[in-house]
């Protein structure tokens, strides 16, 4: 998100068709269900509408939207009370190939990234899946980058935990 | 699975396509809702424009109606001062419009009569007060 020419994003549209996607597949990681993530990424677009599109650089502009995309994720966690079940993960199928394998190993994990605290699981998904700095997701999540890196290396943790826990 | 092995799966997880339904309905409903958001404003932009213009006529208008120039209290004072025998010098003796009905179709002529003209203090303020 971070990398593209200031050029390229001067109008609202070209925001939209370039950011849509990260926007999207950031809060799909973060909710866990495309419903939400549209909802949470029409909400980020409509937002920036009211916003205005001056931003003094990329960065700034892909900082704003990784913040608003978190915060609005993490009231909607907020509102909508986690199930204290533990979701059912896909079970293990040793006889497929090892692509399936991969796959089924990705559905594992992201239905253990559902399981992990709010902050936590925003902290891995930005700093794993969309691979910003410490900095970056310490600005996206108005935290300190020390908390930042704590959060990450105890969702790390618990998604071991979990996904061990569930091989055996 | 070993904290390596999750962080190079969720490092998988970055390219991984998003669904185009997903991305389509998401951009129809942003430019579906920013439309009517600006048609919102469009329409309250004239709503208040129109009252703003109603609210400047009706302050036109008033100011219109005010008369400007004479100020009501030094009329009153000057009618307070007329003397007497310059009220009776100009008012038409009763006998004098008995003596004018004459032609009873035609309008009846504007006699100096009716007119009372008073001098003020000031030279430039003369007030003329007509009898119907």
């Amino acid at each position: 998100m971070l990398d593209i020419p200031r050029e390229a994003s001067s109008s609202f549209d070209d925001i939209v068709q370039e950011r849509e996607t990260r926007v999207l597949r950031a809060a799909y990681r973060i909710l866990g269900n495309w419903a939400d993530a549209e909802d949470v990424a029409q909400e980020v677009f409509l937002r920036l509408h009211r916003h205005g599109v001056s931003f003094p650089n990329d960065a700034a502009l892909g900082a704003w939207l990784y913040r608003v995309t978190v915060n609005l994720c993490l009231d909607r966690n907020r509102s909508v009370r986690p199930s204290c079940e533990m979701p059912e993960l896909p079970s293990m199928d040793r006889s497929a190939e090892t692509s399936a394998i991969r796959e089924q190993e990705k559905r594992r994990l992201m239905a253990a990234l559902a399981m992990l605290p709010p902050r936590e699981r925003v902290a891995v998904v930005l700093r794993e899946i969309e691979g910003l700095s410490t900095g970056e997701v310490a600005t996206a999540m108005g935290s300190a980058e020390a908390t930042v890196r704590s959060q990450v290396a105890k969702g790390i943790a618990r998604l071991r935990g979990i996904l061990n826990r569930e091989e055996r | 699975m070993t904290e390596d092995r999750i962080r190079e799966l969720l490092r998988e997880m970055r390219d991984e396509p998003v669904p185009a339904d997903s991305t389509a309905r998401v951009r129809l409903a942003i430019e579906a809702r920013s439309r009517s958001r600006i048609a919102g404003f469009r329409r309250h932009w004239k709503l208040w424009a129109g009252i703003l213009a109603l609210a400047c006529a009706a302050l036109i208008a008033i100011t219109m109606r005010e008369p400007v120039g004479i100020a009501p209290p030094a009329v009153e004072a000057t009618q307070t001062q007329i003397p007497a025998e310059v009220s009776a010098a100009v008012s038409p003796p009763p006998a004098a419009r008995r003596v004018v009905h004459r032609a009873p179709r035609a309008a009846p002529p504007r006699s100096a009569a009716e007119v009372i003209r008073i001098e003020t203090d000031d030279p430039d303020i003369v007030i003329v007060l007509v009898g119907g």
